[in-house]
C-alpha cells in the first residue's frame, strides 16, 4: 500500500491538529481546576465576599485559558489552512507545529492557574485589595503565558514558512524543532507560575510590598524562562541552518536527538528554577527586611538549577555540529538518537531536584538570615551532588556519540 | 538499508543504554534534591548542628545516588559489553 | 560559527604513542598561573596592619576559604590543606573569568584541565583518607554495607571524578557556546555583553566555588 505525498501532508496536518488541541487542553484544564478549587475554599472561608471571589476566579480562568485558545487557533489553522507545498518536508513541519503548540500549552496553562488560585485565596483574607490582586494576577498570568507564546511563534513559522525546497534532512530537523520547543516550554510555563502564585499569596500577607513583589516575580519568572529560550534557540537553529552537506543517515537522527536533548532537559530546569523563584517571592513577603539576601540566594539557586538544561544544550550542539561519516548502517542513527534521548530524560530529575533544594534554602534564608552563608554553602553542595546523575547521562550521551 | 539480526541487537542495546541512563537519572535527581532541601530546612531551624547535618545530607545523597550508579553501570555494560 | 572546534595542537610522537598537546589551553593556563603569581607577590609585599586594596582582596580569599576548610576538616588538617583549597579556588576563578578578555578563552572549557583538577582532588582525598584513618579502616570503607558491594563502591568513587570535572567543563563550554550562538543570531546587538557577564562572571564564580567546595567535601568524607 503506497500512500501519496499529498495524503501524507493531509495526514500530518490532521494529526498535528489533534495533538495541538488534545495536549494543549491538559494544562489549561488543570490550571482552571486549581483556580476553581482555591475559589471554593476561599468562599467557604469568607462567604460575604463570594461575589468578588467568583469574579476573580472567572477572570483568572479566562487568562489561564489563553494557552488552550492558542492551541485551538493552531489546530483550526492546521485543519483548514494546512497544506502549502506538497512535500514530505511540509508534512513533517505541520506535525511539528501541532506538537510544538500542544506540548507548549501544557505548562503555561498550569502556570497561569496558580496566580488565579492564589489571588482567590488571598481575596478571602484581604477583601479590600481586590484591585491589587487583579493587577498582580494579570501580570503573573501574562508572564506565565510567555513560553506558550514562544511555542506558538515556532508553530506559526513551521506552518507558514516554505521549507519544501530544502534537503531531506529538514524532515527530521523540523519535527525535532517542534518537539524541542514544545517540551522546552512545559517546564518554564509551570515554573513561571510558581513566583506568580506566590506573589499573589504574598500580597495578602504584606499588602505594602505589592510593587516590590511584582518586581521580584518578574525577575524570578524571567530567569525561569531561560530553559524555554534555550529550546527556542535550538528550534531556530534546526529550522534555519543548512544541514544539506551532512550525510542523510546518521545526521537526520542526530537532528531529532538534538531537539529532544534540549527540549526534555529544559523541563526539569524550568520547573526547578520556578520553585526557587516562588520561594523567593514568599520570602520577600514574609520578611521585607531581607529582600537583598533572598534575591541573591534565589538567583544563585536558579542559575545552578539550570545546569541540566545547559548540559542538554551542549549535547544538542555537539549533535548538530559534529561531522558524521556517511553510513547506511542503522546502528549509527540509533546511537545518536538515543544520545539525545538519554541527555534529555536524564536532565529532568536533576533540574527538579536542584530546584527543590534551592526552594528550601531560599525560604530558610528569609526566616533565618544570620545563617545565609551556611545555607548557601549547603545548597550549593546539595545541588552539585544531585546533579551527578545528569552528568552521568551526559557522559553516556557523549559515549554514544563519540565512542560507539 | 537492510537490517541484520546482530545489528538490530546492537541498536537495541544502544537505545536501551540511553533509556536506562536517561530514565534512571530522574529518580535520584529528584530524591537527592529532596535530601538537600530537608538539609537546608534543618540547618535553618538548628544552625548549631550544620556540620553534622551536612555530613548526614552527603551520606543520604550518596545512598540515594546508588540507583543512578546502577543505571550508569547497566548503560556502560549495554554500550561496551553486550 | 566557524570558530567551533578549531584548536592549535602540538602532536609529539613518543616511541609509537602520540601525545597531543592543546597549545591554546597550555598558554591560557600559564597566563592564569603567572597572573596569580604576580597577584600573590603584590598582595604579600610590604604587608600592613591597615591593608591596601590588593592586600585586602588577597586577605578576603585566604580568610574566607581558610575558615571554610577549618569548618570541614578541623584545625590541624586545615593548616595543611587550607592553602591547597584557597589556591584551587583562585586558579579556577581566574580560569573561568579569563574568557571575558578578547582573544582569550577559558582553560576550563577544555575537559583536560577540569579532569586534571578532578583527578588531583580525588588522589589527594584518598591520600588524606589513608593517612588519617590507616589503610585498614580505609579499605573497610569499601565493604559497606556488605562486602559484595565493593565493585559498586569503587565505581561510585570513580564517578565522583567524572561528575566533578564534567560539571565544570559542561557549564563553561555550554556558556561559551550560548554566547557564541546568540552573538551570531543577533548580529552582536545588545544581548552579548549581558550574556557574557552572566555566563562568564556569574556562572564562572559559582562553578569555581562549587568545584572547590566539592573537592573539600570529598576530602572531608574520606577523613571522617
Amino acid at each position: 500500500m503506497s500512500i501519496e505525498i499529498e495524503a501524507w501532508v493531509k495526514l500530518a496536518a490532521f494529526a498535528g491538529a489533534g495533538f495541538s488541541m488534545g495536549l494543549g487542553a491538559i494544562g489549561a484544564a488543570v490550571g482552571e481546576g486549581y483556580a476553581a478549587a482555591k475559589a471554593n475554599a476561599a468562599i467557604s472561608e469568607k462567604p460575604d465576599s463570594s461575589g468578588d471571589i467568583v469574579k476573580m476566579m472567572l477572570v483568572g480562568q479566562a487568562i489561564a485559558e489563553t494557552a488552550a485558545i492558542f492551541a485551538l487557533v493552531i489546530a483550526v489553522l492546521l485543519l483548514f489552512a494546512g497544506g502549502g507545498a506538497v512535500s514530505i518536508i511540509t508534512a513533517s513541519a505541520l506535525m511539528g507545529a501541532g506538537l510544538s503548540m500542544g506540548l507548549g500549552a501544557i505548562g503555561s496553562g498550569v502556570g497561569a492557574g496558580l496566580p488565579a488560585g492564589q489571588a482567590c485565596a488571598g481575596l478571602a483574607r484581604q477583601p479590600e485589595l481586590s484591585r491589587n490582586f487583579t493587577t498582580t494576577m494579570l501580570i503573573g498570568a501574562a508572564v506565565s503565558q510567555t513560553p506558550a507564546i514562544f511555542a506558538m511563534v515556532i508553530a506559526f513559522m513551521l506552518m507558514f514558512i516554505n521549507f519544501a525546497g530544502g534537503s531531506l534532512h529538514m524532515v527530521a530537523a523540523l519535527f525535532g524543532a517542534g518537539l524541542c520547543m514544545g517540551f522546552g516550554a512545559i517546564g518554564s510555563g509551570v515554573g513561571s507560575g510558581f513566583p506568580a502564585g506566590e506573589a499573589c499569596a504574598g500580597l495578602a500577607r504584606q499588602p505594602a510590598m505589592g510593587g516590590q513583589l511584582t518586581t521580584n516575580m518578574l525577575i524570578g519568572a524571567a530567569v525561569s524562562q531561560t530553559p524555554a529560550i534555550f529550546a527556542m534557540v535550538v528550534a531556530f537553529m534546526l529550522m534555519f541552518m543548512n544541514f544539506s552537506n551532512l550525510p542523510l543517515h546518521p545526521a537526520s537522527a542526530a537532528l531529532l536527538g538534538a531537539g529532544l536533548a534540549t527540549g526534555l532537559a529544559a523541563i526539569g530546569s524550568g520547573v526547578g528554577s520556578g520553585l526557587a523563584a516562588g520561594a523567593g517571592c514568599e520570602g520577600w513577603a514574609r520578611n521585607p527586611l531581607t529582600t537583598g539576601n533572598v534575591l541573591v540566594i534565589m538567583l544563585v539557586g536558579q542559575a545552578v538549577s539550570q545546569t541540566p538544561s545547559i548540559f542538554g544544550l551542549l549535547i544538542s550542539f555537539v549533535l548538530m555540529f559534529k561531522s558524521y561519516p556517511a553510513t547506511e548502517v542503522f546502528l549509527a542513527s540509533t546511537a545518536v538518537l538515543s544520545a539525545g534521548l538519554c541527555m534529555g530524560l536524564g536532565g529532568i530529575g536533576s533540574g527538579v531536584g536542584n530546584g527543590m533544594t534551592a526552594q528550601s534554602a531560599v525560604s530558610w534564608v528569609a526566616r533565618n538570615v544570620e545563617q545565609e552563608g551556611v545555607l548557601m554553602r549547603t545548597m550549593l553542595v546539595g545541588q552539585a551532588v544531585s546533579q551527578s546523575t545528569a552528568i552521568y547521562a551526559m557522559v553516556i550521551a557523549l559515549a554514544l556519540i563519540f565512542l560507539v | 538499508m537492510a537490517i541484520e539480526g546482530a545489528e538490530l541487537i546492537k541498536a537495541a542495546a544502544f537505545l536501551g543504554a540511553g533509556l536506562a541512563m536517561g530514565l534512571g537519572a530522574i529518580g535520584p535527581g529528584v530524591g537527592e534534591g529532596m535530601v538537600g532541601a530537608k538539609a537546608c530546612e534543618a540547618i535553618g531551624k538548628n544552625p548549631e548542628e550544620a556540620g553534622l547535618l551536612t555530613r548526614t545530607m552527603l551520606v543520604g545523597q550518596a545512598v540515594s545516588e546508588s540507583t543512578g550508579i546502577y543505571s550508569l553501570v547497566v548503560a556502560l555494560l549495554l554500550l561496551f559489553v553486550v | 560559527m566557524e570558530d567551533l572546534g578549531k584548536i592549535h595542537q602540538l602532536i609529539v610522537n613518543l616511541s609509537g604513542y602520540e601525545m597531543t598537546f592543546n597549545l591554546d589551553i597550555l598558554v591560557l593556563s600559564w597566563i592564569v598561573i603567572i597572573g596569580l603569581l604576580v597577584f600573590g607577590y603584590f598582595a604579600s609585599r610590604n604587608r600592613q596592619l591597615v591593608p591596601g586594596a590588593v592586600q585586602t582582596i588577597g586577605e578576603t580569599f585566604v580568610f574566607q576559604f581558610y575558615s571554610l576548610t577549618e569548618d570541614a576538616l578541623g584545625e590541624r588538617l586545615a593548616r595543611k590543606y587550607g592553602p591547597l583549597i584557597i589556591a584551587l579556588f583562585m586558579f579556577l576563578l581566574m580560569c573561568n573569568w579569563l574568557g571575558v578578555f578578547p582573544h582569550l578563552g577559558e582553560p576550563t572549557s577544555d575537559l583536560n584541565t577540569t579532569l586534571a583538577m578532578g583527578i588531583m582532588g580525588f588522589v589527594i582525598a584518598h591520600y588524606v583518607g589513608i593517612r588519617e584513618k590507616g589503610i585498614k579502616a580505609y579499605l573497610k570503607g569499601y565493604c559497606e554495607p556488605i562486602f559484595f558491594m565493593i565493585p559498586l563502591n569503587i565505581i561510585g568513587e570513580l564517578s565522583k571524578v567524572i561528575s566533578i570535572s564534567f560539571r565544570l567543563f559542561g557549564n563553561i563550554m555550554g556558556g561559551d557556546i550560548i554566547v557564541l550562538v546568540v552573538t551570531y543570531l543577533t548580529f552582536s546587538l545588545v544581548l552579548p555583553p549581558f550574556l557574557t557577564a552572566f555566563f562568564f562572571l556569574f556562572i564562572g564564580a559559582i562553578q569555581a566555588f562549587v568545584f572547590t567546595m566539592l573537592t573539600l567535601v570529598y576530602i572531608a568524607v574520606q577523613v571522617h
